[in-house]
């Protein structure tokens, strides 16, 4: 059995979203009790990442640690039709995921405790931003 | 449902090249509507990855910017069988992907309209890649 369904989030601007509880919504009206679940994002300048969800200073320091590697404005970029943060916003979702895939067990998403599903947002200002969620299994 | 394929693509040289048609064209062949897609590239020194196809030049930056992380003056001795650049492509294979999972809408690729598929070679020798695609659903 396949389920599918799009899911909209309107973003305030650079940093990440909990999506999970949404995402956790599909898989519910999915009826599917044993199977997969895939989250696509339909952008080049924002991602998905699993990531630990028990302190918010742990994505605090995710979005620090790209920012040092990833630098607004580098002088090596010349893609900047959009603004400094243009590129680097390409290379950051390169560099994170545009799919998440994970197993459905008794109807429900099978994460760890602590993982957690986020939406990352890398242009500084809002968009509005289109997920798929894709969920098979019996 | 599931249809599943080798494909053999001929070598182009060091780039990254655009699939989605290719992709697009066997989701079709599958006859499958809804579901997912994965896509997995047989090698360590070729990738996937979805790019912006808005402006030609995102694609050039991001194997720049990959280009700085993994340089390929760096010392290579052990995998001079392979040729000077082997170590450092497969450090920029690892913050790549070897496989992509994109979701299967209407018996087309369920991608954003800025998105577009990609094989990124990084491998100067002539080699042929042998890319996997396998289709899931109804």
């Amino acid at each position: 059995m396949v389920h599918q369904q799009q899911l909209r989030f309107s973003t305030s601007g650079r940093g990440t979203f909990n999506i999970g509880p949404q995402v956790d919504e599909v898989i519910s009206q999915s009826g599917i009790q044993q199977g997969m679940c895939q989250v696509f994002i339909h952008h080049t300048s924002a991602s998905l990442i699993l990531c630990e969800n028990a302190d918010p200073d742990v994505r605090t320091d995710l979005e620090t640690f790209m920012k040092r590697l990833v630098p607004d404005g580098d002088s090596m970029f010349i893609h900047q039709d959009e603004g400094p943060d243009d590129m680097p916003a390409h290379v950051r979702t390169v560099l994170t995921q545009n799919a998440l895939s994970f197993p459905i067990n008794n109807g429900r998403d099978t994460l760890g405790v602590w993982q957690g599903i986020y939406l990352w947002e890398h242009r500084t200002n809002p968009h509005k931003r289109k997920i798929t969620v894709t969920v098979m299994g019996e | 449902m599931v249809y599943q394929d080798t494909l053999q693509l001929a070598e182009k040289g060091r780039g990254a090249y655009e699939i989605t048609e290719l992709v697009a064209d066997f989701i079709k062949e599958s006859n499958i509507r809804t579901g997912t897609c994965q896509l997995f590239i047989h090698s360590s020194s070729a990738s996937l990855l979805i790019g912006d196809i808005a402006d030609e030049s995102t694609k050039n930056e991001t194997a720049a910017f990959m280009a700085q992380l993994a340089p390929s003056s760096d010392n290579v001795d052990n995998k001079i069988d392979k040729g000077m650049d082997a170590i450092p492509e497969e450090m920029r294979h690892v913050l790549a992907q070897t496989s992509l999972s994109i979701p299967v809408s209407n018996a087309k690729p369920g991608i954003g309209v800025w998105q577009g598929i990609f094989l990124w070679e990084r491998s100067s020798h002539a080699v042929e890649r042998k890319l996997t695609i396998t289709v899931i659903g109804d």
